[in-house]
């Protein structure tokens, strides 16, 4: 069975690919209205909305799953361990939460307007 | 003379400051601190003057105290003032001081450089204040927004004084932000596990990493912007292909962390004074933990809620605004763990909680605008209103100046040994508190009736004349509060009723120094047991100073504190800290004259003063290891641990790693400019033909890669304890190097750039140049260590040199061919624009 071991850079890693998700999501918002911009009129659905939301369910799909592997590697006995993989679960948990809630808006808006 | 006496004596000589004007040599962390604050203090003074003068002139409608132009100028240089001269430099100053301390070290790691720090601050407040003494000053706002801050709309030298001389402050900033990382992370007294860790380590520790990664876009736009109006190179300049909104997405990415580089130390004063006057642990330890490092990240991700009226698509906006929004939440985590503490605790009622209580109430109103302004329609309704004007107030002043008095209060028994008056400072806490939400309460409505910002007065009629008078009256009010604060501090440093060893019962370490504190803190350093040490081990109030825990050999007259596991606390090391010296001091003063020589455009001194600076700068980094000024082979080893430079995983090397972090987003941010401009830039040109000789840049990374093989070769013998021909293998790593830059030098000077006629060509030459900078301080820092070696400085028995040189190659490497890639590579691939 698969787990983490407790270290500090499970702290930041969660939201370092948060971060590489937002760069990526807001870069790639920018970079697709400016080569192939789709008609306003389509709305919300339109090629660069759907990469967009399948970008956000793959990196929230990641994180959920880190944040299980944490929570399931974290040891009973109170200790250092426990402290880093249990704040790292948690943190796993809320980059996905953050994840979702910043790509809801490509489910709704037209992408160049 | 008792035991802890003789300690104490034979300790004060190795770590005191020098006498008389010596004392500026000091690079003790306490006194660093100390100067730190006491000039942040001044600081705040003269912007709280500014502001003073603002209120005056809209006190009442259609007045001219001020004219518009001085008025633009103070506006300017409160909030430049405020932010950049007063609140980052008190909290860093704070967190100077207080770290070592809480941490169980003698002092930080790299104490020179705190002392570099705190002139290049000293120095560079002073040139931007000067500005102001001879009329001027910028007046473009504190974001120097372009075009307006550009040479056609701002000609005078203001903008160049903010440029350069906040350019100068940030590398305080920078510096402190390394220091203040690698301390926490490597040299906390053992036992300190991650888990035990005081919670204000945490707050630092998280907010010395932002300003790694946050300061470094505004000295890249700062450079940009100063190379537009002095060298006409146009970055921002529409018709020659830059863009005026670049500027905004730079100084705002820099900008929005930054009010949580503000926030984060304070809040980290709040969750260390409330357990202290509940009386019980701070409720939520993990839970604060995880909030202040989730405040971290998505606080750089809001940056464009600034810029919600610049013409930005609606999904954009959309992300930010939910990331706004989500950036209460982890707020909301720690406020609900105060509350939840307080309601557990038995609350004593005393000076500093009194400004706890003032700050939960004004920060909670402050984030609750913020949550209403991150929502894009409400946003444009009161963009550039005085709502903002208010709500930034009661962010800043609520989230940092309340606890930050609050902490003054807790912590002044420990700099003077007295305690302070109770009445004073209730007159002065009520009094600012009421002042406070007189001037700002009511500002919220003064902006939603519409008035905008920066105007210099108003006509009668528009329903703001009793609004305005009001705030002015309550700003008055407040000056008087902290005018009864400075008369309590100036007065307890006489008639305070002395305050103990321990007066506030606290838990942390700093209270185990004494009061006032030793310059080297403790006389011997404790393994502790539990987050709360002095609650737990009461007895480290009397072991620490009579020497009965460890590293208490002095006799060899070296600084020493323990180097430990960044994770669980264990002793790896024994670092030797550097004494007093004149270097700091003197390199801060080149620089200062390098700042002044580029606002008054003489650019043959400038380069002097930097070639002085640099002989400096290497001259320091001579002194280490095992320099006879340092720790030669055989000069009375530690029995605990070795002697850092004796191993190669020490201090030198996480600082190296933390600074090319920032170097990193440095260059990072000069390749979201490019990549920003490629696509968004209305008029951006590209030549059909690259300026730049793509099979000389190639020849160039060649030699450069076989420099970067080379010395990591001759690194990885020596770790491996081989240091047979390391001084040859060194000179041909920067031999090869040499021929690189000589290589990268000639392709930069001989290309035919038109760097003042198309941005394009501009900022390709920005990037030669970063890319010479770094080449060059690696060769040089390579033919020093070869040096090294014939010296006897370095060798087998002393390898840590090498080791902390490696990233630096690896890093100029990755950056050479990123720049390959991304510069020129990716044009061609993509065709012209």
């Amino acid at each position: 069975m698969k787990t983490l071991r407790a270290h500090p850079l499970h702290l930041f890693s969660g939201l370092l690919i948060w971060a590489v998700y937002y760069v990526v999501l807001y870069g790639g918002q920018g970079a697709g209205c400016a080569i192939a911009p789709p008609p306003a009129e389509a709305g919300s659905s339109t090629w660069l909305n759907a990469v967009l939301l399948l970008h956000t369910l793959v990196f929230a799909t990641l994180l959920l799953y880190l944040a299980w592997l944490a929570y399931r590697s974290t040891p009973a006995e109170r200790g250092n361990a426990r402290f880093l993989l249990r704040t790292s679960a948690a943190l796993y948990l809320l980059a996905a939460v953050a994840t979702l809630a910043i790509g809801l808006p490509s489910a709704l808006l037209p992408p160049c307007v | 003379m008792t035991e802890p006496d003789n300690l104490h004596q034979r300790f004060d000589k190795v770590w005191r400051n020098l006498p008389g004007w010596g004392a500026l040599a000091a690079v003790n962390h306490t006194s660093v601190g100390r100067r730190f604050m006491v000039t942040g203090g001044i600081f705040f003074l003269i912007g709280g003057l500014l502001a003073m003068l603002i209120r005056t002139q809209l006190a009442l409608p259609d007045q001219d105290t001020l004219s518009p132009g001085l008025y633009s100028q103070m506006f300017t240089m409160h909030g430049t003032v405020m932010m950049f001269l007063f609140a980052i430099p008190i909290l860093e100053g704070a967190a100077i001081y207080l770290i070592p301390k809480m941490i169980g070290a003698r002092d930080l790691i790299f104490p020179r450089l705190s002392a570099l720090g705190y002139y290049c601050y000293l120095f560079g407040g002073i040139i931007v204040l000067s500005s102001l003494l001879l009329g001027i000053a910028p007046d473009a706002g504190w974001f120097m927004y372009t075009p307006l801050s550009n040479a056609e709309f701002s000609p005078g030298p203001g903008s160049d004084f903010w440029l350069l001389g906040i350019t100068f402050v940030e590398i305080s900033a920078v510096s402190a932000g390394i220091e203040l990382t690698v301390a926490i992370l490597r040299s906390r007294t053992q036992g300190m596990t991650l888990s035990k860790m005081p919670i204000f380590c945490w707050y630092i520790l998280v907010t010395a990493l932002m300003i790694v990664f946050g300061f470094p876009p505004l000295i890249l736009a700062s450079i940009l912007l100063e190379l537009e109006r002095a060298a006409g190179m146009p970055f921002f300049d529409v018709a020659a292909g830059g863009d005026p909104i670049l500027w905004q997405h730079l100084f705002w990415l820099f900008g929005h962390p930054e009010v949580y580089i503000i926030f984060l130390p304070a809040a980290g004063m709040v969750s260390t004074i409330l357990p202290v006057f509940t009386g019980r642990p701070l409720v939520g330890y993990r839970w604060i933990v995880m909030a202040v490092i989730l405040t971290g990240f998505i606080s750089f991700g809001l940056w464009a809620h600034h810029m919600f009226t610049v013409g930005i698509p609606q999904m954009a906006q959309a992300f930010f605004s939910m990331a706004s929004m989500m950036v209460a939440i982890p707020t909301a985590i720690q406020i609900f763990a105060w509350l939840a503490t307080i309601w557990t605790g038995r609350v004593v009622y005393s000076l500093p909680m009194l400004w706890i209580f003032g700050f939960l109430f004004i920060f909670v109103i402050g984030g609750l605008t913020g949550v209403m302004l991150a929502m894009v329609p409400f946003n444009w309704q009161v963009h550039d209103s005085h709502f903002v004007v208010a709500h930034l107030h009661y962010v800043l002043v609520g989230g940092m100046l309340f606890p930050l008095i609050g902490g003054l209060y807790y912590w002044l028994p420990h700099f003077s040994g007295r305690m302070p008056s109770e009445r004073l400072g209730r007159w002065g806490f009520w009094l600012t508190f009421i002042g406070f939400n007189a001037t700002f309460f009511l500002m919220h409505l003064t902006g939603l009736l519409g008035m905008p910002r920066r105007f210099y007065t108003y006509g009668e009629g528009a329903g703001w004349d009793w609004l305005n008078l009001l705030s002015s009256v309550g700003s008055f009010v407040i000056a008087t509060g902290v005018a009864m604060i400075i008369i309590d501090v100036v007065l307890h440093f006489r008639f305070g009723r002395k305050a103990g060893s321990n007066p506030w019962n606290a838990d942390t370490l700093e209270w185990a120094t004494g009061t006032p504190p030793p310059m080297y803190n403790f006389a011997s350093l404790p393994e502790i047991k539990s987050r709360h040490p002095l609650w737990n081990q009461p007895e480290l109030l009397e072991s620490i100073p009579a020497g009965e825990h460890g590293l208490t050999q002095i006799e060899h007259g070296r600084r020493e504190t323990f180097g430990t596991d960044a994770i669980t606390g264990k002793l790896k090391e024994v670092m030797l800290l550097p004494t007093n010296s004149w270097l700091p001091l003197i390199t801060a003063a080149v620089l200062a004259v390098l700042c002044v020589s580029l606002l008054v455009r003489s650019y043959t001194v400038a380069m002097v003063a930097a070639a002085v600076a640099a002989v400096f700068l290497f001259r320091w980094s001579w002194e280490n290891g095992g320099h006879p000024k340092a720790a030669p082979l055989g000069d009375k080893e530690p029995e605990e641990a070795p002697l850092q430079s004796r191993t190669t995983d020490g201090s030198g090397l996480w600082g190296m790693v933390i600074t090319l972090l920032a170097d990193g987003a440095l260059y990072l941010a000069l390749l979201f400019g490019w990549l920003y401009l490629w696509t968004v830039a209305p008029n951006w040109a590209v030549p059909d033909e690259s300026p730049i000789s793509l099979p000389m840049m190639a020849l160039s990374g060649l030699l450069l890669t076989g420099a970067t093989w080379w010395y990591s070769g001759a690194v990885k013998k020596l770790k491996a304890g081989n240091d047979s021909g390391l001084e040859s293998r060194f000179w041909v790593a920067t031999g090869t190097g040499a021929a690189h830059l000589a290589l990268l030098a000639w392709i930069t000077f001989a290309s035919p750039l038109a760097t003042t006629e198309y941005t394009h060509d501009a900022v390709l030459f920005v990037m030669l140049m970063f890319l010479i900078f770094h080449s060059s301080i690696t060769v040089i820092a390579t033919g020093l260590q070869a040096l090294r070696v014939r010296f006897g400085y370095v060798s087998k028995k002393l390898p840590y040199e090498p080791v902390v040189l490696r990233p630096m190659w690896i890093f100029t490497l990755a950056i050479f061919w990123c720049s390959v890639a991304s510069f020129l590579l990716l044009p061609i691939a993509w065709g012209p624009a």
